[in-house]
């Protein structure tokens, strides 16, 4: 998938800046004021979003540093416990799920990115000789990796208003499976 | 291997890209001096005034009697190049003292489709008389006097939908009523008729090379084309783009009739006049060639450009059925419609959708190369539904 975040954010803040922000009427205070803070909170996210995922890990990690010194505290006063028991449940739980995210979001597109290219690359290397069988049988089974892919696409953007039928076109979280 | 950085391109790897796909001599010299430019600076906004001046110095080069340039303001409309409309004060050879409405076509730094204007302003001036098409006035080819490559032609009455239609950008979607389309759709086809049946061998096409009938040469030169874009400006490799050249490749057609091809025949890219719904202009000639009319028959049925009616059924263009639309067209010219070359010209006009989509619209949107760069961003989001068409159109041609 092409549009992705990263360049549908800098489209915006360059229209913003371009185009919009000088036609605005310089008496109107509040149309300038959200104008910049829109350019703010776009450049914001735009840092922001590669990192999200690894500052929440950082701090689920933290969390569980905290959570297990807490419960090293003596405290057994009866109104107490309940609370440390429940600090014990959410702690295995976190070092469960910590545990698992272990890999980068950025491994999951880069590895998607290289088995692109690497698909590209042998339907090309193929194309190049006389194997009309070997070009057939690779062509079909890209074909029908394709056809999942794109109905995925097609379904992801739904909401721009491209398809001629958009009831034809599932909704894009009745196609992805849960992790 | 180190992989090529596509923003900053090496002066080899532009020459590989040269030498590896053939193609009309003027393709090949915007394609090169895209690439030659692409490390250069993004567009920055240009002030109306910074295009007066530059038109002042082309004009004083072009005229020898004293103008005015009046009314200066953009116009918005397409999604590939800056126009400003105008009004030029003038003594027209010929004519005498005229206040001519005009519009200055620019590129941006870069497009989502390289072209030439001077492929553009040759057409446009092949077609003065024989169909409705702004008159042309003059060309700055090489950017010598305006910021970027610019044409200069007469500004057109109309609009491309009507006042109370719905649609999306670049007026992709456009619903029209069946009183709107019973007026539009014969003229639709009468011109496309005449242009396929134009003889242009009368007309200055000096930056148009002819493919040679009965070879499958114009096809070549078309995929060609389409396969060096892709390898110049993809980002993120998309496996069904290599099983689509290879299968247009595999079964490439002969050309029959070496006719004008407009290449973006469709809706949305011609003026109307609402009171009488006569076409009053056909625009956006950038991609026309010298080439087979299966390409325009293909790419004006193309799903993308159509819309469905009430009963559900596809009309071309939102303008009718696409076995009504064929049989006017062959009953009107006298031009045979080979079903096979028409679908191998269908699934050629997806591929090319797909590059600039998938491809130079990602590239020029990260460079920031264009005046519009959220919409032509926006744009991106059809690409699926656009290879999917690609997808459907390969397996039903194996």
């Amino acid at each position: 998938m092409q549009m992705r975040p990263e360049i549908q954010i800098a489209s915006v803040i360059k229209a913003m800046k371009d185009v919009v922000i000088p036609a605005i009427d310089p008496a109107n205070k509040l149309a300038v004021e959200q104008s910049q803070l829109i350019i703010g909170l776009l450049s914001l996210l735009s840092i922001q979003l590669p990192l999200w995922y690894r500052f929440d890990r950082d701090e689920l990690a933290r969390l569980l540093d905290c959570a297990k010194a807490l419960q090293g505290v003596p405290a057994g006063d009866a109104a107490t416990k309940p609370a440390l028991e429940r600090l014990r449940h959410s702690g295995a739980a976190a070092a469960t799920v910590l545990e698992q995210c272990r890999v980068e979001p950025d491994s999951l597109t880069a590895s998607v990115r290289e088995l692109r290219e690497a698909i590209g690359a042998l339907v090309k290397a193929v194309a190049g000789t006389k194997d009309l069988a070997a070009q057939l049988g690779i062509e079909r089974i890209v074909l029908a990796m394709s056809k999942d892919q794109l109905i995925r696409d097609r379904s992801f953007v739904k909401m721009q208003g491209w398809e001629p039928d958009p009831a034809a076109v599932p909704d894009i979280a009745t196609l992805l499976p849960p992790v | 291997m180190q992989a090529q950085n596509k923003d900053r391109p090496s002066a080899e790897w532009i020459a590989s890209m040269r030498g590896q796909f053939q193609t009309e001599r003027e393709i090949d010299r915007v394609l090169t001096r895209k690439l030659e430019r692409r490390a250069g600076p993004g567009f920055a906004p240009l002030a109306l005034s910074t295009l007066v001046t530059g038109l002042q110095a082309m004009l004083r080069s072009r005229l020898d009697r004293p103008f005015n340039i009046k009314e200066a303001r953009w116009l918005c409309g397409g999604a590939s190049k800056l126009q400003m409309a105008f009004t030029l004060e003038w003594q027209r050879p010929g004519v005498g003292f005229e206040r001519t409405p005009m519009v200055l076509r620019m590129e941006p730094a870069e497009s989502i489709v390289e072209t030439s204007r001077l492929r553009e302003f040759q057409l446009l001036r092949a077609f003065e008389g024989v169909i409705p098409v702004p008159t042309t006035f003059w060309c700055d080819v090489d950017a010598e006097f305006l910021p970027y490559p610019a044409l200069i032609y007469g500004f057109s009455a109309g609009v491309t939908k009507p006042a109370t239609a719905t649609s999306g950008v670049t007026g992709l979607g456009t619903q029209l009523t069946p009183a709107v389309r019973a007026q539009l759709a014969p003229q639709f086809v009468q011109h496309l008729v005449a242009i396929h049946r134009h003889d242009f061998t009368k007309s200055e096409l000096t930056a148009f090379d002819m493919p040679a009938p009965g070879t499958t040469q114009c096809a070549e030169w078309g995929i060609n084309w389409w396969d060096r874009v892709w390898e110049e400006d993809c980002d993120e490799e998309v496996p069904l783009m290599r099983v689509a050249s290879a299968w247009l490749r595999r079964n490439i057609p002969v050309l029959d009739r070496v006719s004008v091809v407009h290449s973006d025949y469709r809706l949305g890219n011609f003026l109307f006049t609402e009171h009488d719904m006569r076409i009053s202009a056909w625009l956006d000639w950038e991609l026309g060639r010298l080439g087979d009319r299966h390409q325009d028959l293909a790419w004006t049925t193309s799903r993308a450009f159509g819309s469905v009616d009430v009963n559900g059924d596809f009309l071309v263009c939102g303008l009718m059925p696409e076995k009504e639309f064929l049989e006017a067209y062959q009953r009107a010219s006298g031009l045979s419609v080979n079903p096979r070359t028409m679908h191998w010209y269908k699934a050629y006009n997806s591929y090319c959708i797909g590059v600039l989509i998938l491809a130079t619209s990602y590239r020029i949107a990260r460079n920031g190369k264009t005046h519009q760069d959220v919409l032509v961003t926006w744009l991106i989001g059809i690409g699926g539904m656009i290879i999917d068409e690609l997808r459907s159109l390969i397996e039903q041609g194996n």
